[in-house]
């Protein structure tokens, strides 16, 4: 489910999204996720997950179809886990095994920063899949966010390695970097940026000349 | 500049005075946005002509501002610790100046509220703690005449440490040098929490040229180089740059960097290029210990 809310010009999205809503969402649409999400920053974790999809073993906690990549220090209080603070990371880093997770569990929601290659978006096309970009550097606001950890997979990892699911209401703003179309911003900047390249070369050379 | 509140007073420079600072500096660069930032940003939201890049600006300013407020840290990557350590000429030391920063972090560790996470690697294992080998990472230099110590502070994580550069070229010409920090540019691309500041570190040696990088990108926003044509590099730099439309988050827009900072050493015929950076926040902070032992938090 997607409604435009109103909240602060972002599309309100409910996680677990079918991939039918995952495709109605617009590249560069600023979203706000509620619902639970799956997370970690682990490149063991990843390692992990994706002897899983191979077929060895099991995953600790289901993903419902959503995995983002974010770092995450949490507290205890009341008998709740809620957050100090959670931010995203580079998700380039897991460009090797995304393309077979994103296949394997039908991942309808996946995010980061810095966004995904290739073949990470030809695998979200496939399954109906977005990638959600989320600010880095803006803890506080993204922590805003986050309701608590509902539970934890791999606990013998670190922390932030750990497959963790958190509940969420209003998280973000995010934007769509990738749609479940085979189109991404990052890619579309980075072919803009290679096109602008021999002119912007050329720039400086003159104003090299006129110095 | 601010004397600490409440800070100790010593009697010369040595061991506790470095555990003290290297203490508060880490602190405060996790929690604080430095001034140059602010205004930087502020600027830059004010001549953007992408919509979202504007939006994404006002965004960042406003979580600035929050982190200060509530005293909560920007990113929840602590990254690992590097000081710079310049040692005025004029001034005597005593003690165990690295163990004051190895205690100075691990106390840092160990009270900073919220807590920071494990991002301290062993590069052959890849397993993390808060502490390792040669951590924190020290560089020294001397500042003549001084009656001083001033130590930077600058915690490096992705995206103030993972799309750094260097190579070493042969007789470079300056396009030669500017098509090279291009490149690098264009490999980091959307990837380190842009609007970024790049270092440019030109000549020496190869270890020099990478420090020389780190120095200038921890320079100020809107100091310019001393040397004309120097400055007027960094200035079409910037713009070079700024024309990719990488943009403020990396999803489009006029602001991919701040500021370009080059410095150069003279060297040999062969060249060594480094390029680094330092993500929107631009972790920096800075302390000055006097020859009395007082300390002074410049920012």
């Amino acid at each position: 489910m997607s409604s435009d809310r109103g909240e602060g010009g972002a599309t309100a999205v409910q996680l677990p999204m079918t991939p039918d809503v995952a495709r109605g969402l617009r590249l560069g649409q600023r979203v706000r996720l509620h619902g639970e999400m799956t997370v970690t920053v682990g490149w063991v974790t990843h390692q992990r997950m994706f002897a899983v999809a191979r077929g060895d073993g099991v995953l600790p906690v289901p993903l419902n179809n959503s995995f983002l990549h974010m770092g995450t220090c949490c507290y205890e209080a009341g008998g709740r886990i809620l957050p100090h603070y959670v931010n995203p990371t580079t998700s380039t880093r897991f460009d090797a095994y995304l393309p077979t997770l994103v296949r394997r569990f039908s991942l309808t929601a996946i995010g980061g920063k810095g966004g995904v290659g290739p073949d990470v978006v030809a695998a979200l096309k496939d399954v109906g899949g977005v990638y959600f970009s989320m600010p880095g550097g803006a803890a506080p606001a993204l922590t805003s966010g986050v309701v608590e950890r509902v539970r934890t997979g791999w606990d013998d990892l670190i922390e932030q390695f750990r497959l963790s699911t958190f509940r969420v209401d209003g998280f973000g703003p995010l934007i769509v970097g990738v749609d479940a179309h085979g189109n991404s911003i990052y890619e579309q900047l980075a072919i803009r940026a290679n096109e602008r390249l021999p002119a912007i070369l050329q720039e400086l050379e003159r104003r090299r000349q006129q110095s | 500049m601010s004397i600490v509140p409440g800070g100790a007073v010593y009697m010369s420079i040595g061991y506790e005075q470095f555990r003290e600072v290297a203490r508060d500096l880490y602190s405060r660069a996790l929690k604080k946005i430095p001034a140059d930032t602010h205004r930087a940003l502020a600027a830059a939201e004010q001549v953007e002509t992408d919509p979202r890049a504007r939006d994404n600006l006002r965004f960042l300013r406003g979580v600035a501002k929050t982190t200060e407020q509530q005293s909560r840290h920007a990113c929840s990557d602590a990254g690992f610790p590097t000081y710079t350590v310049k040692i005025g000429t004029n001034v005597t030391l005593s003690g165990d100046i690295r163990r004051g920063f190895v205690d100075g972090f691990a106390e840092m560790v160990d009270t900073i509220d919220p807590p920071i996470l494990q991002f301290i690697t062993h590069p052959l294992t890849l397993e993390r703690s808060y502490s390792g080998k040669d951590m924190p990472i020290l560089s020294f230099d001397v500042i003549d005449g001084a009656d001083y110590v001033e130590v930077i502070c600058s915690p490096k994580a992705l995206g103030s440490g993972r799309w750094a550069a260097l190579e070493i070229f042969s007789y470079p010409t300056l396009a030669d040098i500017e098509a090279y920090v291009m490149d690098c540019v264009m490999k980091a691309g959307s990837q380190h929490c842009p609007p970024v500041v790049i270092g440019v570190g030109i000549g020496g040696s190869f270890d020099n040229a990478a420090k020389i990088a780190k120095s200038a990108v921890l320079r100020p926003i809107g100091t310019a180089h001393p040397e004309p044509m120097v400055a007027e590099m960094e200035e079409r730099l910037l713009a070079a740059v700024n024309a990719t439309g990488f943009g403020p988050m990396g999803t489009g827009g006029d602001t991919t960097a701040l500021a370009v900072h080059v410095d150069y050493s003279a060297g040999h015929g062969f060249v060594p290029v480094a390029v680094c950076f330092n993500c929107w926040i631009n972790r920096r902070t800075v302390a000055r210990i006097s020859d009395a032992g007082e300390i002074t938090h410049v920012e």
